[in-house]
């Protein structure tokens, strides 16, 4: 009886890790794509609306999911508070603080970090030019993810559930 | 003082709140430049400071401002949004909340010939504004005739206090006083002086009736208030070009009266001057009113009337 229960718990917990696994590949590509709508909002606001930098990343962070605009409303913050000294250090703060909990990845890291240099610090023109590359770098990484997305995802649920059934099979 | 002191970088505000209170209460302009010593100007003198916040006149003590603290100061006054500023770089300063302004020189990009901003921005020239309630006080019974607002050109050679004057007889109109009663004021602020406005909300008491267009440039400005605000009065800061010649024109044939300003030193110098000369002779104007700083900033020294009399010189109150 007990080695039933046992091996129904280890069923469960083993589908779970590859439900976990498959569900980070499934959730990338929709931040990922959060963060691209996110930019080009932050292009219109920054473009169009001359918004100033920590308002637009309110704005922003307010429209997009809440993990992705998570990032944006406490760089908004530091920069109010003045606990980050530049753009580029709030966002670099603001990612030290929340990347961890989004499904995203270095390289999308590393486009936001590099777009974070340059933000705020030029002309409307060259601000356009520089989220519009960030942008196309995100779209690239995004197509990416949604192949592994497919090719993945499946993969790691069943993979959860098969390798609890080894070992169940071997337990008995 | 405060909203200055918060747009500062660190270090430049602990040694501005260390500079002894007299100078504090008096400070005019901070002045800024890339590796040259801190400059503060208070009252008429002005004096380098040093790292401990006390007035030196050797430039070698001077606290020197480094190029890191440039791009601090740069970074902290556009709030982090350089972008949000081309118009200022292009004008050669930014207003900043309460109305301050900073002046800027640097390097200056050309685009097809025309000014389209300044790089590496390596001298600043903070201007605290500082608020006069009272100070048209003195020129208020000038200004009516028959119940109306007289058009009148406010004459000043810089820094003697005619926006302020302005500004107070915005505030004066739009809640009445015991001149007048309370009128419709529109401004237009072309520079964010007037009302210092802020996202629109003026940071100055520019009276409760009183519309301000922010950052407008004036003759379109004048013309869109007049259409679409009614204003009894309005009040503009500083015309020069032609087109604010021909915007006041219009305002006064629509039945508005206009309260301006311009440089000059007297009337009759403002009379040679090609737009202004125009208006003044064709007696568009009702009143004038010459500021100087010969009895301290905003002494009124003299008003004349339509025909460029001086008013009785007994009548003339002078403003402290």
């Amino acid at each position: 009886m007990v080695k039933l229960i046992g091996a129904v718990l280890i069923l469960f917990s083993a589908s779970m890790v590859g439900w976990q696994i498959g569900r980070y590949y499934a959730y990338r590509p929709v931040q990922l794509r959060a963060l691209l709508v996110a930019l080009q909002m932050l292009e219109t606001e920054i473009v169009y609306g001359m918004t100033p930098l920590h308002r637009a990343f309110v704005k922003v962070g307010r429209r997009v999911s809440e993990e992705v605009g998570r990032l944006f409303l406490y760089a908004a913050e530091l920069l109010v508070s003045e606990k980050a000294p530049s753009a580029e250090d709030s966002l670099q703060q603001a990612m030290g603080k929340y990347w961890a909990q989004t499904a995203l990845r270095r390289q999308e890291r590393e486009v936001l970090a590099s777009l974070g240099q340059v933000l705020g610090s030029s002309d409307r023109e060259d601000q356009q030019k520089h989220l519009r590359l960030a942008v196309t770098h995100l779209r690239g990484l995004e197509e990416e993810a949604r192949a592994e997305q497919a090719k993945y995802e499946r993969m790691y649920k069943s993979l959860g559930f098969l390798g609890g059934l080894l070992v169940v099979i071997l337990m008995f | 003082m405060r909203e200055i002191m918060a747009i500062l970088p660190e270090a430049i505000r602990a040694i501005l709140t260390a500079l002894p209170s007299a100078v504090k209460e008096h400070l005019e302009e901070i002045r800024l430049r890339q590796n040259q010593p801190l400059e503060v100007r208070f009252g008429q003198q002005s004096s380098y400071v040093t790292q401990a916040g006390q007035l030196t006149s050797t430039a070698s003590k001077g606290w020197i401002f480094s190029a890191d603290q440039a791009v601090k100061l740069l970074s902290q006054v556009s709030q982090h949004s350089l972008y949000a500023l081309e118009e200022e770089l292009k004008r050669g300063y930014i207003t900043v909340m309460g109305g301050h302004r900073i002046g800027i020189a640097g390097k200056v990009v050309l685009e097809k010939g025309d000014v389209k901003g300044i790089r590496d921005i390596t001298s600043f020239n903070i201007r605290i504004a500082r608020e006069k309630k009272g100070a048209a006080q003195k020129v208020m019974p000038y200004l009516f005739e028959g119940g109306n607002v007289l058009s009148t050109l406010v004459i000043s050679p810089p820094q003697c206090g005619k926006t302020t004057l302005l500004r107070d007889m915005a505030r004066s109109l739009s809640y009445g006083s015991e001149w007048s009663s309370s009128r419709k004021v529109g401004i237009v602020d072309e520079r964010s002086e007037l009302a210092g406005c802020l996202e629109g909300v003026p940071q100055r008491d520019v009276g409760p009736r009183t519309d301000v267009l922010d950052a407008c440039p004036k003759a379109a400005g004048m013309m869109m208030l007049i259409r679409s605000m009614s204003p009894d009065v309005l009040i503009v800061d500083e015309v020069g070009r032609a087109e604010d010649g021909d915007a006041v024109w219009e305002a006064i044939h629509a039945g508005v009266a206009v309260i301006c300003s311009a440089h000059g030193a007297d009337l009759n110098e403002v009379a040679r001057r090609p737009m202004l000369g125009n208006l003044v002779r064709h007696g568009v104007f009702s009143r004038y009113i010459v500021l100087s700083r010969t009895k301290g900033v905003g002494t009124i020294q003299a008003i004349y009337d339509r025909s460029m009399k001086p008013l009785e010189k007994e009548k003339v109150a002078w403003s402290s």
